[in-house]
């Protein structure tokens, strides 16, 4: 039989894949219809970081073109390349910080104890509070007649009622960076905890066969199917904490001075206290391309452990 | 060193470290708990008061309560020192409490329910590309102060400043993401044989999706709708810089108990914190065992 | 009843993937058809185009002359048994079975009834109450049978129903599927990558092989007269033995060596040209311990099966040549033997797999 005769209308569509295609559009349009609703955003953002318009000139549209002026003034700043290495800082120390008590944390509790689900109760807290609460509890704990230098005064020789945790710029930014890693440790704990007990049993009784000891297995067998899971955790650890704002702001609004100014407390700064609009605007922009290009490398190692991480479900799930 | 030894010794060691641990957790909750229940002078005491003697709610009840309501002024010692804070706290902490419980639970309901619809678009029929999928993470990992002050002037142009649509939008936009990848990754889990089942008996898409799909992912978007509130819930900066007077949340009402000669209003402040922090502390512990998946955009799973 | 006509039917995933390539095909009314091969042959994405969840890129079917590549998978009058059994694990076995009727809007009175007769008929009439999660794998399956038949499709789909199951109980749900096809007298196509499943099973058997059908007929035609080397290679267990090496004529009488072997081709053989080829002989049809030898090798293994028993010949050949004879205590491991094959049973290969006739 020739196949060739067999009729088949050109641009046929059936019934099903057009439905689909509506489904699909139905469901895409609004969510394009509100980006376009915030495209003049980004607009705005393009016209102030040309324009130089701040809110004691009158009117926004009349303001001075400027042309590249305020994004050289941005670039050759000293106070924003040291708000960005602080923001570097915090967030590269606090994530360590997170990740060696979250991970400490869950190899101790993977394995079935008495108490476990206590205490994963209430390890979890932290990351259940508002961060501005923690912002003005740790200000009632770390107040110089506090209770951190109370409790301290115990052990501690010498007046500590006088001890200021946030008033010494040399001090501020590691309390800070102990408040967030306070905060997000339990993000990390969760994770690796899920991560420790999803692992596959059978390559660790494999290797404990073949006469590894504790340490060996852990390097050469668990830390290695953990990969993914400890990428994925740094990663977006990382990334909110170069967001971080409000247990910075609530706190210390970036005092002493600037000891604690990270990026976004700046360019809150600029914009809301300075009402620098047009600064505000170009440092974004600045901002926002650094950051994008963090993101798409974070995303593209996040894309590439996923499929790692989607194995080793796949495993674990076959062997249970 | 034989194994039972070796395993009694890490018990120990295990159950010494989670200890330490507990405390620098709990100390700070404990904290905030007890001054919320001290009086004022014992606020800023030195040595610092643990466990307050005359614990009471009069800070509850200067924050809560209704300051004219004849049940707090009915003669109570505690009414009349706490007086003079009382300027800041007519009313507003339940205006407050409902901005952010209306704000809150619509934009989630309305993230959490776009959300699972382009999830099983997704999961399905692949709507949107696993590039377009993981594109969409910037819209979370982008700090939002970038779009801050343009997105202001440009509420203030359209009049969405300081309305509760304008942070409604706004938070939908920013938990989408977390709604489509944690409802993907329970739609994922539900086998596709089990839907197409149903419609080779007769089923239509439609029917299959109500009788076999929405009751299989229920716990799941359930588990979404609460993790998603959380997030509203305790937003901060946007909520800051999109409200003035009437739509301020809990987080933003919490900065504005500074006094202005006797420093932080601590007993206040707490009483309020405990208030916000309480519900998200259930809802979080009711769904403990989604919140890794929810953290992660669905890619880990327990 | 149905007839289903497949007509140039074509798949391709994605770009360029193409899982079916131009598939021609009928099933008859009331048959039982296998549709056999190795994963990635193509046989579940065929039967899938049949049930209506995936789309031809190109061609026809037909079901009882109605075109129905338009139609959805529930309008199209068959029934699916999947792989993994595809119950509704929140609903119970007898909620389950309800689905169909209770979809097709059948008041509740016929449907109650409907549910017991289905239930009785595979036997699972105590597990109504029980959720899938309760019930065993082979369980399961009888209630996604029963859920299908009480739809009573006009062709039942099955997509490798018995995968999941051990060995016994594949045995057992092998002999029940039988029965209902007996008794029911519809059309069944079943797809599965177990070669001895498409012989105890079929009335006619579609061997498939990247894309195309490699093969169709009945399985003692598929087994006896295979057309390709694949083919013979597939069916039969212990597998054929296939042996390549060279064909020589002389004096008129083609003689095939290779692998230490040396024997004599049947007249029906004799005028193949010289060149490489495979030899084929069925492990039942090697005679060991005659008179004249193909090849003399020592017993490499012997493998006790109860009725039978396996001989191991390891002569250089790509994998030993295994011969069956029926069990007896005759022969031991290191014992030299003459080994020959019954010349009417041997097969010869091309290189490029087809078989010469």
């Amino acid at each position: 039989m020739a196949t060739a005769t067999i009729a088949q209308p050109k641009g046929r569509r059936s019934t099903r894949a057009r439905g689909v295609r509506v489904f699909k559009w139905s469901v895409l349009s609004p969510l394009i219809l509100l980006f376009a609703f915030l495209i003049p955003v980004f607009l705005l953002q393009i016209y102030f970081s040309f324009h130089s318009w701040t809110v004691y000139l009158s009117t926004w549209f009349d303001a001075e073109y400027v042309g590249l002026e305020l994004f050289q003034e941005v670039l050759t700043e000293g106070r924003f390349w040291r708000a960005m290495g602080r923001s570097l800082l915090f967030a590269g120390l606090s994530t360590l910080g997170c990740f060696i008590s979250g991970f400490i944390l869950a190899l101790l509790m993977y394995k079935p104890f008495r108490g476990q689900a206590f205490f994963y109760i209430l390890f979890i807290l932290p990351m259940l509070t508002v961060p501005v609460v923690i912002a003005y509890t740790a200000d009632m704990l770390l107040y110089e007649k506090g209770p951190i230098n109370g409790f301290l005064s115990y052990f501690l020789p010498g007046d500590l009622s006088k001890f200021t945790w946030l008033a010494n710029p040399d001090v501020a930014i590691f309390t800070i960076i102990l408040l967030e890693i306070w905060n997000w440790t339990p993000f990390v704990f969760i994770i690796m905890l899920a991560g420790l007990s999803s692992l596959p049993t059978e390559p660790v009784e494999a290797a404990r066969i073949l006469g590894a000891n504790r340490l060996q297995i852990f390097r050469e067998i668990q830390l290695p199917l953990l990969r993914p899971v400890i990428f994925l955790a740094l990663i977006l650890r990382f990334l909110e904490a170069m967001a971080e704002f409000p247990k910075t702001w609530g706190l210390i609004q970036g005092g002493p001075g600037t000891a604690t100014e990270t990026i976004p407390i700046y360019l809150y700064f600029t914009t809301w206290v300075s009402f620098d609009i047009s600064k505000g605007a170009a440092m974004s922009y600045v901002v926002m391309v650094i950051m994008i290009f963090i993101v798409l490398t974070a995303i593209y190692v996040l894309r590439r452990e996923k499929r790692a991480l989607d194995a080793l479900h796949e495993t674990s799930r076959a062997e249970a | 060193m034989n194994r039972v030894q070796k395993a009694r010794l890490f018990t120990i060691f295990r159950y010494a470290m989670l200890l330490i641990w507990s405390v620098i957790v709990a100390f700070p909750i404990f904290w905030i708990v007890s001054t919320s229940f001290k009086p004022d002078w014992e606020w800023h005491a030195w040595p610092p008061v643990y466990w307050s003697k005359e614990a009471s709610w009069v800070n509850y009840r200067a924050v809560w309560g209704r300051t004219q309501s004849p049940r707090a002024t009915s003669g109570e010692k505690v009414a009349t020192e706490t007086a003079r804070y009382e300027s800041h706290s007519a009313n507003k902490p339940w205006q407050a409490l409902w901005n952010s419980l209306y704000i809150a639970i619509t934009a989630t309901a309305l993230s959490v329910a776009f959300g699972a619809i382009l999830a099983y678009g997704v999961s399905r029929y692949r709507i949107l590309s696993e590039i377009r999928m993981f594109q969409l993470l910037v819209l979370r990992m982008i700090p939002p102060i970038v779009v801050a002050a343009p997105l202001t002037l440009y509420y203030s142009a359209i009049h969405l400043m300081d309305t509760a649509l304008g942070l409604i939008i706004v938070y939908f936009i920013t938990t989408l993401p977390y709604s489509v990848w944690m409802t993907k990754s329970f739609v994922d889990e539900v086998p596709v044989e089990i839907e197409q089942a149903a419609e080779i008996l007769g089923a239509t898409k439609w029917q299959a999706i109500r009788e076999v799909i929405f009751p299989l992912i229920r716990s799941g978007i359930v588990a979404t709708f609460l993790f998603i509130l959380i997030l509203t819930w305790s937003e901060y900066l946007l909520s800051l810089m999109l409200s003035k007077v009437d739509v301020v949340t809990l987080p933003v009402q919490l900065a504005k108990y500074e006094g202005s000669d006797e420093g932080r209003v601590y007993g206040h402040q707490a009483a309020l914190a405990v208030g916000i922090t309480l519900p998200l502390m259930v809802i979080g512990i009711f769904i403990r065992k989604h919140l890794v998946r929810g953290f992660t955009f669905g890619m880990v799973k327990r | 009843m149905a007839r289903i006509e497949l007509k140039g039917l074509r798949k391709v995933f994605g770009r360029n993937i193409e899982a079916v390539k131009n598939l021609d095909f009928t099933i008859e009314e009331g048959e039982f058809v296998v549709i056999v091969g190795p994963s990635g042959c193509g046989k579940t994405t065929t039967l899938r185009m049949i049930a209506g969840f995936e789309e031809p890129t190109a061609g026809e079917i037909e079901i009882d002359g109605r075109l129905v590549n338009d139609i959805d998978p529930g309008d199209r009058g068959v029934g699916m048994v999947f792989q993994t059994h595809a119950l509704f694990p929140h609903k119970t076995v007898a909620e389950n079975i309800e689905f169909g009727p209770r979809m097709k809007k059948v008041p509740e009175e016929t449907r109650k009834q409907q549910v017991r007769e289905v239930a009785d008929m595979v036997r699972i009439t105590h597990l109504l109450h029980k959720l899938p999660v309760e019930c065993s794998g082979g369980e399961a399956q009888r209630a996604a049978l029963a859920r299908t038949l009480i739809t009573d499709p006009t062709a039942f789909l099955l997509d490798e129903p018995l995968s999941s199951l051990d060995a016994k109980l594949r045995r057992e749900m092998r002999a029940e599927i039988d029965r209902l096809h007996e008794e029911l007298k519809k059309t069944f196509v079943y797809v599965t990558h177990d070669q001895e499943e498409a012989m105890t099973l079929a009335d006619r058997i579609v061997v498939m092989r990247d894309g195309v059908i490699e093969q169709v007929g009945t399985p003692l035609e598929i087994y006896n007269d295979p057309v390709s080397y694949f083919v013979a290679d597939f069916f039969g267990s212990p597998s054929m033995n296939l042996i390549a090496g060279k064909v020589e004529g002389s004096n008129g009488a083609a003689a095939f060596s290779g692998a230490g072997i040396e024997f004599k081709l049947p007249d029906a053989y004799a005028g193949v040209s010289a060149g490489d080829y495979t030899l084929g002989v069925r492990p039942e049809h090697v005679v060991v311990g005659s008179q004249e030898a193909a090849f003399s090798c020592d017993v490499q293994l012997v493998e006790p099966l109860g009725k039978d028993t396996l001989l191991y010949f390891e002569h250089g050949a790509e994998r030993p040549t295994i011969a069956v004879i029926e069990a007896s205590g005759r022969f031991k491991a290191g014992e030299r033997l003459n080994v020959t094959f019954d010349s009417e049973r041997v097969y010869l290969f091309e290189p490029d797999g087809k078989r010469v006739r």
